[in-house]
């Protein structure tokens, strides 16, 4: 499979980036890792006029802490990400879910923003993005807006992003002292996509009362899914036993997956509960880390 | 040397000369050949619906885009290439007819109806996007379990109730025998649909040669087949052709197929005396490969109450697809699974009824294993389930069913022959080093341990290899010859070349080829070549596939080897003035034997032969220093294999971990253990992916929902274990070498085995395991529907 | 660079650089191939998931058929020619050989790629983070199980190597 023609710009600076999407409005798509565009080019299920690499853009190579954000430029590639302390302490959700996506050879290129801002439902770093309540900064010609991550994700594969925009950074609050994180995934072969995932992050007290619960699930709809009915379950309790059962049990009601060949909406809604409670139990850390978790 | 003398080279794990130039990247793939200067490229248009008339099709934008020299339809080859159609001689068989590009009407999504021709890949693919088919949408049938209906659309249509052959046999007195027997077990076991998924896809090079002469490149693992293929559809003498098979990355009988596009390819290079190239992607690879393994087998199978087998009926549909493929047909699956499954047992009492049926959907063919994967789940299953109904140990009724080595040779009511083996001791072996004993009895009745449902699983299988010409003959394959043949020819300078009529697609040929050559000649092995894959050297054969070559070259190498080794006894006898029989032959030397300083090299006694020098060639001995041999096995050899597999099925989200996994294996006389085990492993892996993820999915219009590699799933090396592989070697008495077949050993033991070990861990909770692939949706739900509420709460419990 | 035609675009491969006009959608796996002729990279599926065109660009592994050649001027592209020596095998080529880790080699140099990356940034790595660090390579003939003891091998001799 080769792709169509298209035409190719390498602008050197957000503002040329724009100026070129503006340009070609929705006949136009922005290329950083490439991993989640290029096979729908080869596919030829995509075929834009003009691809806009921000690759030769090293302004979008940020990685900052702020006052009470982690701060993402598009440049930022998800194995830097991946071994960058600074987010193992300020964003242990986003360490926790990057081994997931991918392997190494699609991490190496592949960017945090652009695995957010393709929106592929079943894409780790989407449920991230919403379990924390991340900020989307999209620039535009006229500047720059705002948005939360549920207003980012808006259906399969289509984010709030408009033609002649890009998304210019995510800022995912920084996790508070005492936070724990962790993902938890299943699919249908113990390396490869998910089937249904969910990513997590509490807060406990110290005599062990969950403060704050943060749970959003890809697999179970075509955007993440935040769980905030097991959260409030979850929230004022020592998160174990029947009450977790409980929390799981309310996450599986409270979706309404799709179906497809991979799995049936019976099995993703069953297997959330399921992850749910092992998502909490990984997050304070009372069964081994193990990849076939 | 014979098989009695100690072999220098044979059973050794010596290292693949193979290795040094792939590793390095320097393999020559078909796509990797030099283009010649004013090479074509070809891209084909294929059809999105599984069954249309083709109503007109306007190619006038698609010949505009810059680069394109032409795009032809169906029409165009119609004087130029013969449909293909499979000869095969059996009752009741109904022959297609496929022509090589679509006219009038397509069958399956991904037929092909139009060809670009253009200077370079890009534009080729650019213009099959301008090509505009109208198409008169047809209804299609496309489930194994509809095809028969009597208002399913026919897929041709003198091919009626969709049936393309069937046929049926009984012992004598069967339905009293069945009657009589004191238990029966019914079951329906379906397997679904896979593809091979070689990692490189098919292409190939059609290149004009000297005068009207053709050399065609391709991806084979038959070049023979080809090339009496293309002088047959084309017209062509096949003087003229050479197909020549260069590296080629995995076959697994994928590639044991004549393809349209390869027709077209080498119709066109000689219409236009240019060179022609096609190579697919990942897309098509999964599209048009042939498929297999779409199987249901409805069972019944009687016993006593020890477990004895007194009898077995089964009624078994395979789904053929839109075309019976080339040159193996539709049959051999459909004929596989019925004559393969009696398997190991001594069943006296056996009937079938089996149909090879068309639907609207991929033409299926010969992958790994033909049936023979799919007919020992079905068996396998009915083992463990007469086990489980009597509350005998499923390994012992095996046991107590197994045909014995005092009963070989041991011809069984089809009339198939297992010439050697030891199943019994087989399995005992696997039992024991298994671990299967301990396994039992620490196995819960419920089978639940740490959140998760833990079983073991067995097979016991046969596998029917190095299958010569009465084999194909007995199948109805006329064009299948059976025979291989290889020609050793030492030069002017005593080093040796080995040229086999087979195609290696991995298998290590160039290595364990030239072990049996080097053995049976005397010759170090670093002097012997081997060369296969040309047509235009090696001489004529069947093929790489049906785990037949070590079989069938093995034996062809062996009588080669002799005959020459014999010329060079008489030589250097007549060099040395001793007797023939008093010569041996080692490290590329003609020694007198208890006098080793008397001795000839292989050189020395070339230059006689071939007249270099001043020596005389003895009285009555002819000039030339070579041997080419035919060699057609006489029979089929069985080889045989136990697999014993431990797997945890997780209660709660259905996934399964396979623990422990240990195979007993015997493939008679082993050539080259590493290569071996090498070749089990693969398979092995092939089967686990069968059982837990692979599928190929048509939806009720014919559409291939899963065409790519992130929906058809391929095992990782996550997902496969080590193996513990043991060997026995029980060598065959029929053929020459005493080698059996091990290619396809891996997947048939290791699908049985896996599915076997899930069924036994949810047997406990009484769910019934009856289809592969058995992916987590598809456990969990069958634990879901089995587990009350006591028992969810045990699931939750035991996970800590 | 505005335009779909056919531009200069200058790559280094193995610390070698060259200058072909091509396409802005010529893959770098393409351009590998046909444009300078270093056929060691195989394309197995166009969309990333098989491994077989994985090379290192600056050191990292990546997948060549993800990648057009015009957006990766500038980069330090490898491919699996540049392992061996025109004397010796790569160690871990080496270590593939004598454990009989390969069988019809399409995709082995995608996976020594990967290996080679791997054993560079885990030079001590348990059996379990060789099957993961795999898990991204697919390989139809070997069944994983003499790849994972090649890289265990090699892992350990490069270490000795070091010492």
């Amino acid at each position: 499979m080769k792709p169509a023609k298209f035409e190719y710009h390498a602008p050197r600076s957000i503002e040329e980036a724009v100026a070129l999407l503006d340009k070609y409005g929705e006949d136009a798509r922005v290329l950083a890792g490439g991993q989640s565009l290029t096979p729908l080019l080869n596919f030829r299920i995509l075929q834009p006029r003009a691809l806009i690499s921000i690759n030769h853009c090293p302004e979008l190579a940020y990685l900052e802490q702020c006052e009470n954000e982690l701060v993402c430029g598009a440049l930022i590639r998800q194995a830097e990400a991946e071994r960058s302390a600074m987010v193992r302490q300020h964003c242990p959700l986003l360490a926790a879910a990057l081994p997931w996506v991918g392997g190494i050879s699609n991490r190496n290129r592949g960017t945090v923003c652009g695995s957010l801002a393709h929106a592929d439902p079943l894409a780790e770093l989407t449920a991230v993005a919403v379990a924390l309540d991340a900020d989307f900064v999209i620039a535009n010609k006229e500047g720059q807006r705002q948005v939360k991550a549920e207003a980012f994700f808006v259906s399969d594969l289509t984010t709030c992003v408009e033609p002649g925009e890009m998304l210019k950074e995510v800022r995912f609050p920084r996790s508070q002292n005492g936070e724990r994180a962790a993902f938890v995934e299943v699919g249908n072969r113990w390396h490869g996509f998910a089937v249904v995932g969910v990513a997590a992050q509490f807060k406990f007290s110290d005599d062990g009362l969950c403060e704050t619960a943060r749970l959003a699930a890809i697999g179970v709809g075509s955007t993440p899914i935040r769980l905030s009915g097991a959260e409030e379950i979850l929230v004022g309790t020592n998160a174990e036993g029947e009450v977790l059962r409980e929390a799981g049990h309310m996450a599986s009601q409270s979706v309404d997956p799709p179906g497809g060949f991979h799995a049936d909406a019976a099995y993703r809604a069953q297997v959330l509960g399921t992850l749910v409670e092992r998502a909490v139990e990984k997050a304070l850390g009372k069964h081994p880390e193990h990849r076939r978790n | 040397m014979t098989s009695h003398e100690s072999s220098k080279f044979i059973g050794r794990s010596m290292a693949r000369r193979e290795d040094r130039y792939l590793l390095r990247g320097q393999g020559q793939y078909v796509d990797d050949i030099a283009e010649p200067a004013g090479t074509l490229h070809l891209a084909f248009v294929m059809s999105p619906h599984a069954h249309a008339r083709i109503v007109s099709i306007d190619t006038s934008e698609a010949l505009r885009v810059p680069g394109v020299v032409a795009v032809l339809t169906g029409e165009d080859f119609a004087s130029l290439v013969a449909p293909i159609r499979a000869d095969i001689e059996m009752p009741t068989y109904k022959h297609t007819d496929r022509d090589v590009l679509a006219r009038e009407k397509v069958r399956f999504v991904g037929e092909q109806v139009a060809v670009v021709l253009a200077e370079n890949k890009y534009a080729a693919q650019d213009a099959i996007e301008l090509v505009y088919v109208d198409y008169d949408i047809l209804p299609a049938v496309v489930a194994l379990e509809d095809a028969r209906r009597p208002d399913a659309p026919l897929v041709h249509d003198h091919i009626d109730n969709n049936i393309i052959f069937q046929g049926e046999f009984s012992t004598p007195d069967f339905a009293e025998k069945h009657a009589g027997s004191k238990f029966v077990i019914r079951e329906k076991i379906r397997h679904g649909r896979l593809a091979g998924v070689p990692m490189e896809p098919r292409g190939c090079l059609a290149v004009p040669d000297r005068g009207d002469s053709l050399v065609f490149y391709t991806a084979t693992q038959i070049p023979h087949i080809v090339r009496t293929g293309l002088a047959t559809h084309l017209g062509l003498e096949e003087s003229c052709i050479r197909v020549v098979v260069p590296e080629v990355g995995g076959g697994f009988g994928t590639k044991a197929q004549l393809y349209p596009e390869e027709l077209i390819a080498a119709a066109l290079c000689m219409k236009h005396r240019r060179p022609i190239k096609w190579v697919q992607d990942r897309r098509e690879e999964l599209l048009t490969n042939i498929h297999a393994r779409d199987h249901l087998y409805d069972l019944e199978i009687g016993f006593d109450a020890n477990g004895i087998v007194t009898s077995l009926k089964l009624e078994f549909a395979t789904n053929a697809g839109a075309y019976s493929s080339y040159p193996f047909g539709a049959t051999l699956e459909t004929t596989g699974g019925a004559r393969m499954i009696i398997g190991p047992y001594k069943i006296q009492n056996y009937a079938y009824k089996n149909y090879c049926l068309t639907t609207h959907t991929g033409p299926a063919g010969v992958y790994r294993g033909v049936a023979q994967p799919s007919c020992f789940l079905a068996i396998e299953a009915l083992m463990d389930r007469i086990g489980r109904k009597l509350g005998i140990d499923p390994l012992e009724v095996r046991l107590r069913n197994v045909v014995t080595p005092s009963d070989m040779p041991w011809t069984n009511v089809l009339g198939v022959r297992y010439d050697t083996g030891d199943y019994p001791a087989c399995l005992k072996r696997a039992r024991e080093v298994s671990g299967y004993d301990n396994f039992r009895r620490a196995q819960r009745a419920d089978r639940l341990e740490t959140g998760k449902y833990r079983g073991i699983g067995i097979s016991n299988m046969t596998e029917i290899t190095g299958t010569g010409a009465p084999g194909w003959r007995v199948r109805g394959l006329r064009s299948v010859s059976g025979v291989d043949s290889a020609t050793l020819r030492i030069d002017p300078t005593g080093k040796v070349t080995v040229y086999v009529s087979h195609a290696s697609a991995g298998q290590g040929h160039l290595t364990t080829f030239a072990q049996i050559a080097a053995d049976y000649l005397g010759a170090r092995i670093e002097d012997v070549r081997v060369i296969e894959g040309d047509t235009g050297s090696t001489p004529f054969g069947t093929g790489t596939f049906a785990s037949r070559s070590a079989v069938t070259g093995g034996g062809a190498v062996i009588c080669a080897a002799q005959k020459v080794g014999d010329k060079i006894r008489r030589i250097a006898a007549d060099m040395l003035q001793a007797d023939a029989q008093d010569i041996s032959l080692c490290e590329g030397k003609a020694v007198v034997a208890h006098d080793p300083g008397r001795f000839a090299s292989f050189q020395d006694v070339a230059e006689i032969a071939y007249s270099i020098g001043n020596g005389v060639l003895p009285e009555g001995e002819e000039f030339g220093l070579e041997a080419s041999e035919f060699y057609d096995p006489p029979v089929v050899t069985v080889a045989n294999a136990v697999h014993i597999v431990e797997v945890a099925v997780d209660a709660r989200d259905g996934r399964v971990s396979i623990e422990n996994y240990c195979i007993v294996h015997d493939c008679g006389r082993v050539i080259n253990p590493m290569i071996v085990d090498g070749q089990i492993h693969g398979g092995v892996a092939q089967g686990i992916g069968e059982v837990l993820m692979e599928e190929m999915v048509y939806d009720e219009n014919g559409q291939l929902v899963n065409a790519s590699l992130l929906d058809y799933l391929l095992p990782t090396a996550m997902d496969v274990p080590n193996l513990q592989i043991h060997h026995m070697e029980s060598p065959t008495i029929d053929t020459t070498g005493g080698f059996k077949g091990v290619g396809e050993g891996g997947v048939i033991g290791a699908v049985p085995a896996v599915a076997n070990a899930i069924a036994d861990a949810l047997s406990g909770i009484g769910a019934n395991v009856n289809s592969v692939p058995l992916r987590p949706a598809h456990l969990l739900s069958l634990i879901r529907n089995a587990v009350r509420e006591e028992g969810r709460a045990a699931i939750e419990e035991s996970a800590y | 660079m505005d335009s779909t035609e056919v531009m200069d675009v200058e790559l280094t491969v193995n610390g070698k650089r060259y200058k072909r006009r091509v396409e802005p959608r010529l893959l770098l796996a393409d351009y590998l191939r046909h444009e300078i002729g270093l056929k060691g990279t195989h394309i197995g599926c166009a969309h990333g998931v098989c491994g077989a065109c994985t090379v290192q660009i600056n050191g990292e592994s990546a997948r060549s058929c993800l990648h057009f050649a015009v957006d990766v001027q500038g980069c330090e592209i490898r491919t699996v020619e540049d392992m061996a020596t025109p004397e010796a095998l790569h160690p871990i080529q080496q270590a593939f050989h004598e454990c009989h880790a390969l069988q019809c080699g399409f995709c082995t140099p995608g996976i020594l790629m990967t290996a080679e990356e791997f054993l560079r940034t885990n030079p001590d790595p348990s059996e379990e983070e060789i099957r993961t660090a795999l898990s991204n390579n697919l390989c139809r003939c070997t069944g994983y199980v003499n790849i994972v003891k090649a890289i265990s091998v090699a892992a350990t001799r490069l270490q000795q190597h070091k010492n």
